[in-house]
């Protein structure tokens, strides 16, 4: 019991929106999709949040588990693979940069947070410019030295994704702060489906097809608005 | 005893490799046994070898040619007016559209300092399927200074099709790709419509360097049934997609993502994307329409940037009859 609980605090900890790795300044291209007038509403942002829920899901969500694994079963090769491949499938200049500037902060916290040798190794391969360092390798690694279940990461993973969403949303598309809660809790209960299938999947078979959202990352990579980064 | 050529001859006798993609999982539910004509059989197990290079004249030339039917490639034709010096290529399959159980390879090698363009005679239609699928694998290897153009016409998928491809991109650094493909929502006008009404289609493509360095890898598997298209964010209302990838020098990329400005425009229902590839490997071009030609012309137009900043030339107009 006493256990669980600790599990359960260290995943609201690293899950809670003040945990420092910088989540709060993405918006994942929604204000130009704003600006286009394609989110208006709580329905078309709901529609959005999902889109970007399953594009994480199918790449961020195999490499965070991938590397939640092989920090369990100490294989620190299987983590190197997992970062390096996700970073080959991210076809988005400034998603890479995004998800390399928060995996190197939350690795730097890691290792005042943990005593692991596996994260003082992936730092120094950081810097080394031996793995590129995402975020979703640094949350399984995290997750994994922090004795927090797979399940949990997978939660972590999706509910910080939405959630980003959902907070930019709030400044940039006209909806209140109860749309963006009535669709988070709507949400939820498409995240174990979601886990059953992820889970299944090894890091060479990461995928997407969000053709919209990539083209709205790209006006907004080349364009003028920037509220956030992305 | 007539020989039985429905079920005898292996895919070993064709001397191609197989094609084989049954380690996919997107596959699982679509390895079931045609009933027709088996898997691999010949005619059904298409190859494709072209290799292009520079002949003692400095004359870009289609030096190596190998193929297995339905895959036909016609002589080399010189009649792009803005290159009249590159060799152009059409690939043709006799067989009409790709049926259950296909299994296709091409295998395209650019020698050190040739070019070429490659495209296809007509639309690629992936007829429905009850059984199996069609599958394509392609190997493009550009060496040293070497310049491919690959613009495809598109492909339609019908009602339950089942299609899946990996494409491996061997480039060296001072080698320029253009690669694009189109892919239609589905035979649009066919009786009441047949759009996203596919099984699956699954595309893979990756590239390295010739030491093996990986560049990206980017895979999109359309299920449907499993995730509507139509949900923003993916297709939206739009019924026509293209992605197009260009792998070239870092200064050349820079030079071609500078003159490129993406787009949506509301009213003519066409949008547009780029961004950069992961490791200065290039750029990616994404471009979403209502019609085939709009779409085309997005990509046809990105294709007259890319060879006027890599090679200085002028893209001609398009023949009215494509």
């Amino acid at each position: 019991m006493a256990l669980n609980i600790t599990e359960i605090m260290r995943l609201l900890q690293f899950t809670d929106s003040t945990f420092p790795v910088g989540t709060f300044s993405f918006s994942n291209g929604l204000e130009t999709a704003g600006f286009e007038n394609m989110v208006k509403d709580k329905a078309t942002l709901h529609a959005f949040a999902k889109s970007q829920a399953l594009q994480a899901a199918y790449t961020d969500g195999i490499a965070a588990i991938a590397a939640h694994r092989a920090y369990l079963s100490g294989d620190y090769d299987a983590i190197v693979e997992a970062d390096r491949t996700l970073i080959l499938c991210k076809m988005n200049d400034e998603a890479r940069q995004m998800l390399k500037r928060m995996g190197k902060k939350l690795g730097e916290l890691g290792k005042k947070l943990f005593d692991s040798e596996i994260v003082d190794h992936w730092l120094e391969d950081i810097k080394n410019d031996r793995t590129p360092g995402t975020y979703p390798v640094a949350q399984g690694i995290a997750f994994a030295a922090a004795g927090i279940s797979e399940e949990d990461l997978f939660c972590s993973h999706q509910y910080g994704v939405v959630n980003m969403v959902l907070s930019a949303a709030l400044r940039c598309v006209r909806v209140s702060h109860y749309d963006t809660q009535e669709i988070l809790y709507d949400m939820s209960k498409d995240v174990p489906a979601l886990y059953d299938k992820v889970r299944k999947l090894k890091v060479g078979e990461m995928h997407a097809f969000f053709p919209e959202l990539d083209i709205l990352a790209s006006l907004h990579e080349k364009g003028n608005m920037r509220m956030f980064m992305n | 005893m007539a020989f039985d050529y429905q079920s005898h001859l292996t895919t070993s006798d064709t001397g191609v490799p197989p094609v084989d993609f049954s380690h996919c999982s997107e596959m699982a539910p679509y390895l079931d046994t045609p009933l027709a004509m088996y898997v691999g059989a010949p005619g059904k197990h298409g190859y494709l070898r072209l290799g292009f290079e520079i002949d003692p004249r400095g004359k870009s030339i289609l030096r190596d040619l190998d193929r297995r039917a339905p895959l036909i490639v016609q002589q080399a034709l010189y009649f792009d007016k803005g290159m009249p010096e590159m060799p152009c290529v059409y690939i043709l399959s006799s067989g009409g559209p790709n049926v259950e159980g296909d299994r296709y390879q091409q295998d395209i090698t650019m020698n050190k300092g040739s070019y070429a363009w490659i495209s296809t005679g007509a639309a690629t239609k992936l007829a429905e399927m009850t059984h199996n699928y069609s599958g394509l694998v392609q190997h493009i290897t550009l060496k040293e200074d070497s310049y491919l153009e690959f613009m495809p016409e598109p492909v339609y998928p019908c009602r339950h099709t089942r299609f899946i491809s990996d494409t491996t991109i061997t480039i060296d650094p001072t080698a320029s790709l253009f690669y694009s493909e189109i892919f239609m929502g589905g035979r649009k006008y066919y009786k009441e419509g047949e759009l996203f009404e596919f099984d699956i289609l699954s595309v893979c493509s990756h590239a390295e360097r010739p030491d093996g360095t990986p560049l990206f890898r980017e895979k999109f598997i359309i299920d449907p049934k499993e995730t509507n298209p139509r949900q923003l964010g993916i297709m939206g209302q739009y019924d026509v997609f293209s992605n197009v990838i260009v792998l070239a020098p870092k200064d050349k990329a820079d030079e071609i993502y500078a003159q490129t400005n993406p787009f949506i425009d509301r009213e003519n229902r066409v949008a547009c994307g780029i961004t950069h590839l992961p490791n200065d490997a290039g750029l990616l071009f994404k471009v979403l329409g209502m019609e085939p030609g709009p779409v085309k012309k997005i990509v046809r137009d990105f294709l007259a940037t890319f060879r006027k900043v890599v090679k200085g030339k002028e893209l001609p107009e398009e023949f009215p009859w494509r």
